[in-house]
């Protein structure tokens, strides 16, 4: 376990919520002493972050005795928000009961391991997985004969969901990622133009697609896609990858290129942002939040009044480079075989940080001091029609310090890759081909 | 001064229909049955960990029936007694004041004790303190001695592991594995999910369920633990029961009181009758061959001390 010291600004950001409640360590003194000295402090509180990406802290405290008396743990989570699923924390606090077996002078971190796996069989509690029936999967047969879309879907399994991408192509890796309220799909124009140059992964997002679709609102959080999409890419081991992201794709992707830079060599980034709900002025003068104006406000409170989306027609309304047929905008559809699969889909627009204290705010504050740093080439393709991330360009080269000169589509809006999608295509593969990376 | 105890759900009627009564025991509520004839020799039969009165179902209508007044008190921490959350308000001296207190209060006289796992210290500690008092002692599956700790106490897997500190409070608090499925998984003739139910209602409550994780973390393992200067007291008067007619009742199934605690605890009770041992039956021998145990317990009292105190 690695401590780390958080911020104040992230810790105002959250809550702590009691997990184990220690009252009197003291009576063995010598695991008292075990873990005063594990901890390196006999009272306070030492951090560390799990395997969820969740913030812990083990709390220490010396009544008079000169050793710690009171230990306690706590789960901080983002202060709006409830409280994430209840086995994520089972499997969090199993790992930090491992290390406390390791750091107790007779205790075994394996027999800890194996007293779960007894507690789980003989009493059916301590399941560290998704407990039956809080994850659907949308059945196959709605994806046959997708028009546009022959590529077989392929799978790997991130936290015990399936994960679904499609793979065209070889040499180095495109990772295109969608946004709200899509999947994969909408990258389909941009597939084969881009296999021409690079392997190209799209992936659907969980909640999304052919990916699992947890029902419960608190599995999905902005952490959560973020932890999802790194984890994914280290499934595939992908390195030397130009990301391709819009929407969603890029609230998500940037915020993987800040956690592992390493494995980044370009980004094309497409009517996105990375909000952390720093009031800017935009060009008129007009006071808004990262970059976020009016009109993605106007979307935010018109999708959080409804009960289900209608996405074939959505889409179509949305779509205006070109005109989706009946059964394109029913792709869209095809996801969501009824309003429990939505989840994800419902809550991506309220997930938005767009004041400081929102969950993610922080984390993209912290992500832009990263951003800032790197000298990957960076490509905007932004579309001139796009009322929602209008001002996200300006936002975005401030950022990156090694842009490529302006490139805004005519005639596309919101949906680039549906508006103008092998134009773009066409110009990213150039870029690539010209933006060669060590 | 008492207060009341929480009401009984309408389904745990017809499994326990006696009424408990509500006494206040150092600043805590606690609950027992009292039933039989108030005159009658009062017998008190008590529980350990994680059960409560209910275990002792069995026992009730056959002791009253023959005379006797079965007093069953659930300890503080446990069934319908008050739950601190305080480590301090459950060591074994505390429950022997407790029930002491219980003593002094329905001014038992002439008394037994039937103890099993937690209710063998704690009930002969208490009685000790009064010891004038006590005329019979029965003893199933418990132990009243320190220096040695059977193989399941010691091991691992699970037993030190899940009560270690700050993993105790993940598997016993968040988990409730032992109050929860402690009762349930080890019974021998197979339990109705309402019995099960029964066990487990009284600590659905979050962090309701210390005393599950007090009891064990005081079992005495080395020198200077929690709970080994108590027993250690218990164990030096035991020459003091030499005149105390007692019977050892033992489940030989049973993983956690072995039958070398009875050989060990006869050696300690040379005056002892037994060890009466009972076949299908485990830790919970109240549980599994309730009827049969009642009528040895009662066989033993009337030959030994009588119904009339």
């Amino acid at each position: 376990m690695k401590f780390i010291t958080p911020s104040g600004q992230e810790l105002s950001c959250l809550r702590a919520d009691p997990l184990l409640v220690e009252q009197e360590l003291d009576v063995r003194p010598e695991v008292a002493r075990a873990l005063e000295n594990a901890a390196g402090m006999r009272a306070g509180r030492v951090f560390w972050r799990s395997e969820h990406d969740h913030l812990y802290a083990l709390e220490l405290g010396d009544l008079g005795r000169g050793l710690p008396s009171l230990a306690n743990v706590y789960g901080f989570w983002d202060r709006y928000e409830p409280r994430p699923p209840e086995h994520e924390i089972d499997a969090d606090l199993l790992d930090f009961s491992v290390w406390v077996a390791g750091v107790i002078e007779g205790m075994g971190e394996a027999d800890v391991r194996l007293v779960a796996q007894f507690a789980q069989q003989q009493t059916g509690r301590v399941k560290v997985t998704w407990p039956e029936g809080s994850v659907l999967r949308t059945p196959d047969e709605r994806f046959v004969d997708l028009p546009g879309y022959p590529y077989p879907p392929r799978y790997v399994e991130i936290e015990g969901l399936r994960m679904a991408y499609v793979e065209e192509g070889s040499g180095d890796p495109i990772l295109m990622l969608h946004g709200e309220p899509t999947w994969g799909y909408l990258y389909r124009h941009m597939i084969p133009p881009l296999a021409a140059v690079g392997r190209v992964i799209v992936p659907d997002q969980i909640g999304f697609g052919r990916s699992d679709k947890p029902v419960a609102d608190n599995a999905y959080s902005y952490r959560a896609f973020v932890r999802w999409m790194r984890k994914f890419i280290f499934e595939l081991d992908l390195t030397r990858i130009t990301l391709v992201c819009q929407d969603w794709g890029g609230l998500v992707g940037l915020r993987v290129v800040a956690q592992v830079p390493e494995r980044f060599a370009r980004l094309v980034a497409m009517n996105t942002g990375i909000p952390d709900g720093q009031v800017t002025r935009s060009e008129a003068g007009v006071v808004e939040r990262s970059g976020l104006g009016g009109a993605f406000m106007q979307w935010r409170r018109l999708s959080q009044r409804q009960k289900e989306f209608d996405l074939p027609a959505m889409m179509k309304t949305a779509v205006r480079g070109r005109a989706l047929s009946d059964a394109e905008a029913a792709a869209y559809g095809a996801p969501f075989p009824s309003v429990e699969y939505q989840t994800a889909a419902l809550l991506w627009p309220r997930q938005v940080p767009v004041r400081p204290d929102h969950p993610g705010a922080y984390e993209n504050h912290a992500a832009i001091q990263t951003l800032r740093g790197l000298e990957l080439p960076v490509l905007l393709p932004w579309a001139e029609g796009d009322a929602i991330t209008r001002a996200g360009e300006g936002v975005l080269r401030s950022i990156f310090r090694n842009c490529a000169p302006p490139l805004p589509i005519k005639g596309a809006g919101h949906f680039i890759q549906e508006d103008a999608g092998e134009e773009v295509a066409g110009h990213i593969a150039r870029w690539i081909q010209q933006t060669p990376v060590a | 001064m008492s207060r009341g105890l929480r009401a009984k759900p309408g389904w745990l009627a017809g499994l326990f229909p006696w009424e408990q009564h509500a006494i206040s025991v150092n600043g805590r509520t606690m609950a027992y049955v009292d039933e039989g004839d108030r005159d009658g020799r009062p017998v008190l039969l008590l529980h350990g960990n994680p059960t409560w009165g209910f275990l002792y179902r069995d026992f009730v209508p056959p002791l009253a029936a023959a005379g006797y007044r079965a007093i069953v008190p659930d300890w503080v921490g446990a069934g319908y007694s008050d739950k601190p959350r305080v480590d301090s308000a459950l060591t074994t001296a505390h429950h022997i004041a407790d029930l002491v207190s219980l003593m002094d209060q329905l001014r038992l006289r002439r008394f037994v004790i039937v103890g099993q796992d937690w209710g063998g210290p704690q009930g002969v500690g208490a009685a000790m303190q009064r010891l004038e008092r006590l005329d019979a002692l029965v003893l199933m599956n418990t132990w009243l001695f320190t220096g040695y700790v059977g193989r399941f106490h010691s091991s691992p897997r699970p037993w030190t592991t899940w009560h270690a500190p700050l993993v105790g409070q993940f598997f016993m608090k968040r988990h409730k594995v032992l109050s929860h499925a402690g009762a349930s998984i080890v019974s021998r003739r197979g339990m109705t999910d309402a019995e099960a139910r029964a066990y487990h209602h009284v600590y659905d409550e979050p962090d309701s369920d210390h005393v599950v994780l007090t009891w064990p973390r005081t079992i005495p393992m080395r020198e200077g633990d929690r709970g080994w200067q108590d027993m250690l007291a218990i164990e030096r008067r035991l020459p003091e029961l030499a005149g105390i007619p007692t019977l050892l009742i033992w489940a030989p199934e049973d993983n956690v009181f072995t039958i070398d605690y009875a050989s060990r605890l006869k050696e300690l009770l040379p005056h002892a009758e037994g060890p009466l041992t009972f076949d299908n039956a485990a830790h919970f021998l109240q549980d599994d061959r309730g009827p049969d145990i009642a009528s040895a317990i009662v066989e033993f009292l009337d030959r030994t001390v009588g119904r009339s105190p």
